[in-house]
């Protein structure tokens, strides 16, 4: 049993283990830090929209840290909405709106926090990556790594290798999931699915018609397994069924 | 070069390293070396052999400038950017050198023969502006003298730093 401390978080007190992240302890509490680059999926954390500053009072002494990731490690407060804090993300923010104009959530979060006089900025047109690479992490988590960050600078991008078709994508979505801006292009009609340039089948359930993804994402989730036929949910069901007509004379 | 030599010349590259991820740079820096760029056959094979994915090699080769995708001229051109040979005119020099080849910064020409780049700092800023071919330094560099030395490279021979 890892040691309890008790933190403030904006005046209220909150119970947390020794190493929780200070943006964990915070939602456990209802208090709310916005986040773009931070997904319950991974254990470790991008910290990378910086959004999530919050400021740490340990000590006496008074630091700018990100949330997603700083461990707690003794009594400490923390200020979610400190006039430096909230200065800083707004400047953050703006960077981040001029970077992805066309991202609904960062226009919405930019009203919200944001501030004015950044007009100065150059807008990237058409543009709605944060380049925070969770695709990337969700892509190589699963095993499949067919997409990565390439290039960089100014020209940084996250695609397939040689911007082709990649042979190693499965069409699963998880990265179009998993983005916080919807960056991620693809579409789908009722028979196919297009993403990262390589047209995908899909496949139903044999029971409900639902859709199951595609044959290759569902092969890839088994490895040398049998490619189920059927909906999880279908499954289950039939499973509970059979659960019911042996024991029924019990 | 065949197909199947490049093929032979890229696993002898490759398993000359242990298969472990942390080598991937350096054999890639050896294919960059042995061929004047990366093989598209080249970063697979090196991905298979160090069992990570193709994209993450590619992620690193188009990270680092040392490394290209794309095959490289004969010769390569770096001309230094630095402070120093900047403000001593080393832009002058890109642009002579773009009328002499007809490439920018960047680029490779069309026969092959020659690759322009422009580097940061080639660290020898008292002698600016400062070009390097193939290895050799160019030193106190005037714009009439490019010519010359881009004639006495595509014809094969070298010339001395100091002439």
């Amino acid at each position: 049993m890892s040691e309890k401390l008790t933190i403030r978080i904006d005046g209220v007190e909150c119970e947390c283990e020794k190493g929780e992240y200070i943006y964990d302890v915070a939602r456990r509490n209802n208090i709310p830090i916005p986040v773009l680059c931070r997904s319950d999926a991974f254990s470790d954390h991008r910290a990378c929209c910086r959004i999530c500053i919050v400021e740490v009072e340990e000590r006496g002494k008074r630091k700018v840290v990100t949330s997603c990731v700083y461990p707690i490690s003794q009594e400490c407060d923390v200020y979610t909405k400190s006039e430096k804090i909230l200065e800083e993300r707004a400047v953050i923010l703006s960077l981040l709106a001029h970077r992805a104009p066309d991202a609904q959530r960062i226009a919405d979060m930019n009203k919200a926090w944001g501030r004015e006089g950044f007009e100065r900025l150059v807008t990237i047109d058409n543009e709605k990556c944060i380049l925070c690479g969770l695709c990337v992490q969700a892509c190589d988590s699963l095993g499949t790594g067919a997409i990565s960050t390439v290039l960089r600078g100014t020209e940084k991008k996250v695609d397939t290798p040689f911007d082709k078709p990649s042979e190693f994508c499965v069409g699963c979505l998880s990265c179009a999931n998993v983005c916080p801006t919807g960056a991620i292009e693809f579409s789908q009609d009722e028979k196919t699915r297009t993403i990262w340039n390589r047209t995908f089948d899909l496949l139903f359930c044999e029971q409900c018609g639902s859709l199951m993804g595609t044959p290759e994402s569902a092969r890839h989730a088994v490895g040398e397994g049998e490619v189920p036929t059927v909906c999880d949910a279908c499954r289950k069901k039939k499973l509970a069924d059979e659960m019911m007509q042996t024991y029924r004379y019990v | 070069m065949t197909d199947q030599e490049q093929a032979s010349k890229i696993s002898e590259i490759i398993e000359a390293y242990p298969a472990d991820q942390r080598f991937a740079l350096a054999a890639m820096q050896d294919m960059q070396h042995a061929f004047n760029y990366i093989p598209e056959e080249g970063l697979s094979a090196l991905a298979a052999y160090l069992g990570c994915a193709e994209a993450q090699l590619y992620s690193m080769a188009t990270f680092y400038k040392a490394l290209s995708l794309t095959p490289k001229g004969d010769h390569i051109v770096k001309i230094c950017n630095g402070t120093a040979c900047h403000l001593r005119g080393a832009m002058n020099l890109a642009t002579e050198l773009k009328r002499n080849l007809g490439i920018d910064p960047g680029e490779t020409t069309e026969d092959g023969t020659f690759s322009v780049e422009l580097v940061n700092c080639l660290g020898s800023c008292a002698l600016a502006p400062v070009m390097l071919v193939d290895g050799t330094y160019h030193n106190k560099l005037r714009v009439e003298q490019i010519p010359g030395i881009i004639e006495s490279y595509a014809n094969g021979g070298e010339v001395s730093a100091h002439d």
